[in-house]
């Protein structure tokens, strides 16, 4: 019975970890861990647009942010995420939220991080929180400190009601 | 007892679905990576082949707001034994990074056991980290520090510094002896200068490891391209290591899947002549964003004056995953 409790208790706390990361989950690569600018990395991988800051750029309270990457063909350039996978959609009726997708205009970049991926994703997202529909609240872009040339785009949205 | 933990599950399951719908932003991130590699080692008097876990570590890192443009900063990571379940003494996590800090407009104060700011001032040169051609199998100053206090300002203009201090916590670290009690008994720091494709640093340590230590790293890089190379001098407290040596990288990206690496590291001791060579030839194959199979081949040399050459060869594949 203890050894079951344990096992309880282990299982109780990785999903709670694993919760944590559902709403944390960015473009921060593994290694950056480990690199000299970790601590930026950390700060800037979330960074949340302040309210007082630029009205335009406001996250008001109540609305959760989805910052986050899906995964990208490396081919095709299309994103993967199944929306329509069994038990992947969601419609909270009213709910807000906030989605933010990096894009690169640099000469180089490749087609995945182009602004067409950019959007493709965020509408993956949109579908993916408000199954049923959703509205348009305010979009925006915010420069990349860490490279010229890459921006954030931003979506807020709210699920229809 | 199975109804207990399906129970526990279900519950936990629920738990998931009800924070997933929580407003506001939770700002923890799980974070982690999975690298495994087949191996043949071959160290002149024994051949053999592995299953070798490469560092695999899984961490939580996040940050938290607690005035204006002030954060509460933190990250703890642990290695796993993707392998055999044991990361070292029977232990199935062995704790790598760990650090809580204060972050604001004048850089972060931070604190724990971390890498120093000279390893970390490495920047990822070392095209073989974690494998057979790691870097710190040739060269010193690649230390994961105890008990570090240190400071990294912001970066101006391209440039940013970090300061830490070591205390000794009652060992002799500087071999004189007598036990060390100051803060600043270890000291390392480092200061590096990015634009653009351009990375330039200086860092050292002070009575670190038993080293005292300088290197000079730069990294560029053209198109698919990437250089790095490194410089250092070290030496032990006990005055019977005064080493210096040079390493270079080079790593092309062919396509977007493929990229080509080789590295080559060498470092003499002028105390006794002793000398370390490394050769690292490898490559990666991109499977997804986050997902490589590599293959490697890596030969270190170690050449003590007055005896043979000790030769271990090493060549394998792997594969990691990054989440």
């Amino acid at each position: 019975m203890t050894n079951a409790l344990s096992s309880a208790k282990l299982i109780c706390i990785t999903s709670l970890l694993l919760c944590a990361n559902v709403f944390g989950a960015c473009d921060f690569d593994t290694d950056d861990a480990d690199s000299p600018n970790f601590m930026d990395r950390i700060i800037d991988c979330e960074k949340q647009p302040k309210s007082n800051s630029n009205p335009s750029k406001s996250v008001s309270p109540g609305t959760t942010e989805l910052y986050g990457d899906g995964t990208v063909d490396p081919i095709s350039g299309m994103a993967e995420r199944p929306v329509a996978a069994p038990g992947s959609m969601n419609h909270s009726p009213g709910k807000a939220f906030a989605a933010r997708q990096s894009y690169s205009l640099r000469p180089n970049a490749k087609f995945e991080e182009s602004v067409t991926i950019a959007i493709q994703r965020l509408h993956l997202k949109m579908a993916h929180y408000c199954a049923e529909g959703w509205k348009m609240e305010s979009q925006w872009t915010e420069a990349d400190r860490r490279q010229e040339g890459d921006y954030y785009l931003h979506y807020r949205f709210r699920c229809a009601g | 007892m199975n109804k207990v933990l399906l129970s526990a599950a279900v519950a936990s399951t629920l738990g998931m679905a009800s924070y997933g719908f929580a407003d506001g932003p939770i700002d923890s991130t799980i974070y982690g990576k999975v690298n495994i590699s087949v191996v043949n080692a071959d160290n002149g008097s024994t051949d053999q082949w592995k299953l070798n876990s490469n560092a695999s570590r899984l961490g939580v890192k996040g940050k938290t707001e607690i005035a204006d443009g002030l954060y509460a900063v933190y990250k703890a990571e642990f290695e796993i034994a993707v392998d055999d379940g044991d990361t070292k003494n029977g232990q199935t996590f062995n704790q790598r990074n760990i650090m809580a800090g204060i972050r604001g407009n004048f850089g972060t104060v931070w604190a724990g056991k971390h890498d120093s700011p000279t390893k970390l001032a490495q920047n990822k040169i070392d095209l073989f980290n974690d494998l057979e051609g790691d870097i710190k199998n040739t060269f010193e100053g690649e230390n994961r520090v105890s008990n570090i206090v240190a400071y990294t300002s912001p970066k101006i203009n391209g440039f940013a510094t970090t300061v830490a201090m070591i205390p000794g916590e009652g060992a002799d670290v500087d071999g004189d002896g007598n036990d060390d009690t100051g803060l600043t008994d270890g000291i390392s720091y480092s200061v590096s200068y990015s634009k653009d494709n351009l990375y330039i640093a200086v860092a050292g340590d002070q009575d670190v490891d038993s080293q005292d230590l300088m290197r000079i790293v730069a990294q560029y890089k053209i198109d698919g391209l990437k250089l790095g190379v490194m410089y250092q001098q070290n030496e032990d407290n006990l005055g019977t290591k005064d080493e210096s040596g040079y390493f270079v990288s080079a790593a092309y990206k062919l396509d977007s899947k493929t990229t080509l690496k080789a590295q080559y590291g060498s470092i003499e001791d002028d105390a006794d002549g002793d000398k370390e060579d490394s050769l690292s030839l490898g490559a990666d194959y991109k499977l997804a964003k986050g997902t490589k199979l590599f293959v490697f081949y890596t030969d270190n040399t170690d050449s003590s004056v007055g005896e043979a050459d000790s030769d271990a060869t090493a060549y394998g594949l792997g594969m990691e995953h990054k989440f």
